[in-house]
C-alpha cells in the first residue's frame, strides 16, 4: 500500500486513516468528536475552549460591546478606563470593539478557506485519483506548479493587483492552499482504490459513485479534517500578514488591519499608546493561532495512536 | 520532503515549467492592475482619477517605457531583455530595477543566510541534546516550547521582540540596518553596527525556522537510534560520542539537508513582512512599496529574483541530496 504513496511522510496520515475507523463519517459525529475531546490532552482542551471563547467574542460582538468598530465613540488615543475597557486608536474608535468584530474577520477567512480548499481540493483529487489516466497525469502536474509557486510574494501582488476586498483575500488564498488537501486525496484514494474489497464491490456492479461515497470518502474525510484545520491557521496568518501590509480590506477592522494602523502611527513606539493599541490584536492573533495548533495535534494524537511511538512522546 | 528517484528525472521539467508560469504572471499581473503609475487614483470616488501630468506629458512616458505597444509584444521584448539580464527600468526609483535590487539584495541575503545558519545549527545542536535526554524533563519541557514557538508566524514574533528588546528595554534599533549620518572609524565599527542593527531580524527569523530543525533531528535520531548499525556500533564497542556523532548524527543530517533548503524558500516569502516589522531596508520592504507606488518593472523584477532563488534552493537541495545519499542517485 506504502507504494502508492508519493511522499512517504503522509505514510502516517494513512496509518490513522485506518486506525479511524470507528469514527465513520456520517455516524455519530457528536459522539465521536466528545470521545475526542475527552481524550485530548490539557493543552488540546485549552485550545478547544479558547477557540469556543474566540468565536462567542465574534458572535455576540454587538451585545457585548457598547460601540460599533468604525464609530468615533470618544477622544482620539484614549488610555484604557471603564469607558473604553481597552482604550482608543487615533481616530477615537474603541479598541475593544474592533477586537471583537475583528474575530469575525479572521475566523470567516480561516473557516471559508480551510473548507472551500479543503473540500474542494480534497474533491478534485479524490476524482483524479478515481479516474486516474491523463486527467490525473495533468492534475499532478498543475498541483506540482501550484505547490512550487513561492506563495506569499505572488499574494502580496495579486492582492494588490485584485484590489483590497475580504472576498479576494479568500478567493487568492484558496487558489493557492487547494494544492496540497487534492494530492493527500489523490495519493489516498490511488491507495483505497487497490482494495480487494473495492475491486469486489465493482465487480459486484456498484458505480463508481457509491464507491466514491461507501467506500473511500469516509476513509479521506478524517485526513482532511485534520488539513483544514492547518490551512485554516495558514489561511488566519496570510489574511494578517497581508492586512499588516496594508493589503487588507480597509473597510473592515481586521486584527491584522488593526496592526498596520498601529505599527504606521508615527513614532508610536515612542509613546505609550502601543501598551493598548499594538498588545490587544498581538495577543489575540497568537491565541487564536496556539489553540488552532493545540486542537490540530491532539486530534492527529487521538486519530493515530502509532504516531505516538514514531514521534518518541 | 523527500524526493524520491522516480520523480528527480522531471525535477528539472518541472522546475523550468514552474519558472515559465511565474514568468507569465509575473508579467501579465501587473498590467492587469488598476491604475497606472502615471496617475494617482483617488480613494473618495472610483473612477475618479487626479492626473499629476498633461496628457501629452502621459502619452510620452508611455512610449517612454515601452507601455504603449500591443501586450503580446511587451511580452517578448521582456523575454528578450530577461535573457539579457535587463529587467527594465524602475519607474519610481528612474534607474534600472537590476541596479535598485542589487542596492536591496545584500541586506536580505544576510539576513536569510544569518538565520539559515543559526536556525540550523542551534537545531541540530538543541535537537541532538534533546534526542538523547528523550522522555526525561529537560526534552518535554523544550518539546513543548519548541512547539509553541512554531505555531508564532514570524512576523508576530518580530513585532514581540521589538516591543520587548527595543521599545521597552532599549536594547536594539527600531528601524533600518544601518545608522544613518554614522562615521565609523573603521572596517570593524561598521561591521558592528550593520550586525547591531541585523541582530533582530536574524533572530526573529532564526526563531520561526528553528522548530522546523530541532523537530526533525530529534525525530530523525530516535528512529535512527534504534537501526542496526547503530547496534552494531555498540557492539563493536565504540565509544556513545563515535555513536552519536559519527554513526547516528551523520545519517540523520541528511533529512535536516533538504529541510535547509526549503527553509531558505520558505524564508524568502516570509522576509517581506520580518522586514517590514523592522523597517529593515532588504526587496521585501521594496517590494511592499512598488506594490504601493504601482512601479511594474520593479515588481515584476523582485518577485522573479525571489521566485528564481526558491527554485534554484529547491534544485541545489536535489544535487546535494543525492551527492551525500549514494541510494537516491540510483
Amino acid at each position: 500500500m506504502i507504494k502508492n504513496i508519493n511522499i512517504s511522510g503522509y505514510a502516517g496520515i494513512l496509518s490513522y486513516v485506518q486506525a479511524l475507523n470507528i469514527y465513520r463519517v456520517g455516524s455519530n459525529i457528536a459522539m465521536g468528536s466528545s470521545r475526542m475531546f475527552l481524550k485530548f490532552s490539557i493543552e488540546g482542551k485549552i485550545g478547544v475552549l479558547g477557540l469556543i471563547c474566540i468565536v462567542m467574542l465574534s458572535v455576540f460582538a454587538p451585545v457585548i460591546t457598547n460601540y460599533p468598530p468604525q464609530k468615533i465613540a470618544g477622544n482620539s488615543l484614549e488610555a484604557p478606563s471603564s469607558a473604553h475597557v481597552l482604550g482608543t486608536d487615533e481616530l477615537g474608535m474603541d479598541i475593544w470593539s474592533q477586537i471583537c468584530y475583528g474575530a469575525r474577520m479572521s475566523l470567516t477567512v480561516g473557516l471559508a478557506v480551510a473548507f472551500i480548499s479543503g473540500l474542494g481540493g480534497g474533491a478534485i483529487g479524490i476524482l483524479a485519483g478515481y479516474i486516474g489516466g491523463i486527467v490525473d497525469q495533468v492534475l499532478m502536474r498543475i498541483i506540482d506548479v501550484t505547490m512550487a509557486l513561492p506563495s506569499f510574494p505572488l499574494l502580496i501582488v495579486i492582492s494588490a493587483f485584485l484590489g483590497p476586498s475580504i472576498l479576494n483575500v479568500i478567493l487568492i488564498l484558496v487558489l493557492f492552499s487547494w494544492a496540497k488537501p487534492a494530492r493527500i486525496a489523490r495519493s489516498q484514494t490511488l491507495a483505497i482504490k487497490e482494495n480487494n474489497y473495492i475491486i469486489a464491490a465493482k465487480n459486484y456492479g456498484a458505480n463508481p459513485f457509491y464507491i466514491l461515497r461507501r467506500h473511500i470518502l469516509p476513509e479521506i474525510m478524517p485526513v482532511l479534517f485534520v488539513l483544514i484545520i492547518g490551512i485554516s491557521s495558514h489561511a488566519i496568518i496570510a489574511e494578517a500578514g497581508l492586512a499588516f501590509l496594508g493589503l487588507g480590506d480597509p473597510t473592515s477592522k481586521s486584527w491584522g488591519m488593526m496592526l498596520n494602523s498601529a505599527t504606521s502611527f508615527r513614532s508610536i513606539y515612542f509613546t505609550p499608546y502601543w501598551q493598548w493599541w499594538l498588545l490587544p490584536p498581538l495577543f489575540m492573533l497568537i491565541f487564536l493561532l496556539l489553540c488552532l495548533a493545540f486542537i490540530s495535534r491532539d486530534m492527529e494524537k487521538v486519530l493515530d495512536p502509532k504516531l505516538k511511538i514514531k514521534k518518541g512522546f | 520532503m523527500i524526493i524520491m528517484a522516480k520523480d528527480r528525472n522531471s525535477l528539472v521539467f518541472r522546475l523550468v515549467i514552474t519558472l515559465f508560469v511565474i514568468l507569465v504572471i509575473n508579467f501579465f499581473l501587473p498590467r492587469m492592475m488598476p491604475g497606472d503609475p502615471f496617475s494617482t487614483t483617488s480613494a473618495d470616488e472610483v473612477g475618479e482619477e487626479i492626473i499629476v501630468m498633461t496628457e501629452e506629458q502621459r502619452l510620452y512616458y508611455m512610449e517612454y517605457y515601452g507601455l504603449d505597444k500591443p501586450v503580446h509584444e511587451q511580452f517578448l521584448i521582456y523575454l528578450k531583455n530577461l535573457m539579457k539580464c535587463d529587467l527594465g527600468k524602475s519607474i519610481h526609483y528612474k534607474m534600472p530595477v537590476s541596479n535598485v535590487i542589487i542596492l536591496h539584495i545584500p541586506w536580505t541575503i544576510l539576513i536569510v543566510l544569518g538565520s539559515t545558519l543559526i536556525s540550523t545549527i542551534t537545531g541540530v545542536i538543541l535537537g541532538t541534546y534533546s534526542a538523547q535526554n528523550r522522555k526525561r524533563g529537560s526534552d518535554r519541557i523544550m518539546m513543548t516550547g519548541m512547539i509553541a514557538f512554531a505555531e508564532v508566524p514570524s512576523f508576530l514574533l518580530g513585532l514581540i521582540l521589538l516591543l520587548i528588546f527595543s521599545v521597552h528595554l532599549r536594547l536594539f534599533p527600531l528601524a533600518g540596518a544601518i545608522t544613518p549620518f554614522a562615521h565609523y572609524n573603521g572596517l570593524a565599527e561598521q561591521i558592528l553596527d550593520i550586525l547591531y542593527h541585523a541582530f533582530l531580524p536574524v533572530m526573529t527569523l532564526s526563531l520561526a525556522q528553528l522548530t522546523g530543525v530541532y523537530l526533525l533531528t530529534r525525530n530523525t535520531l530516535i528512529t535512527v537510534t534504534t537501526k542496526d548499525y547503530v547496534r552494531t556500533a555498540r557492539a563493536k564497542g565504540l565509544g556513545e560520542k563515535t555513536v552519536w556523532i559519527r554513526h547516528a548524527l551523520r545519517n540523520a543530517l541528511l533529512p535536516v539537508v533538504t529541510r535547509v533548503g526549503f527553509m531558505i524558500g520558505i524564508m524568502m516569502g516570509g522576509v517581506v513582512l520580518v522586514e517590514s516589522v523592522f523597517s529593515y531596508p532588504g526587496i521585501g520592504v521594496t517590494l511592499r512599496s512598488a506594490v504601493i507606488s504601482r512601479d511594474y518593472p520593479l515588481i515584476q523584477g523582485i518577485l522573479l529574483v525571489i521566485a528564481v532563488s526558491i527554485l534554484v534552493c529547491n534544485l541545489l537541495v536535489d544535487k546535494i541530496y543525492s551527492k551525500l545519499d549514494p541510494r537516491v542517485a540510483v
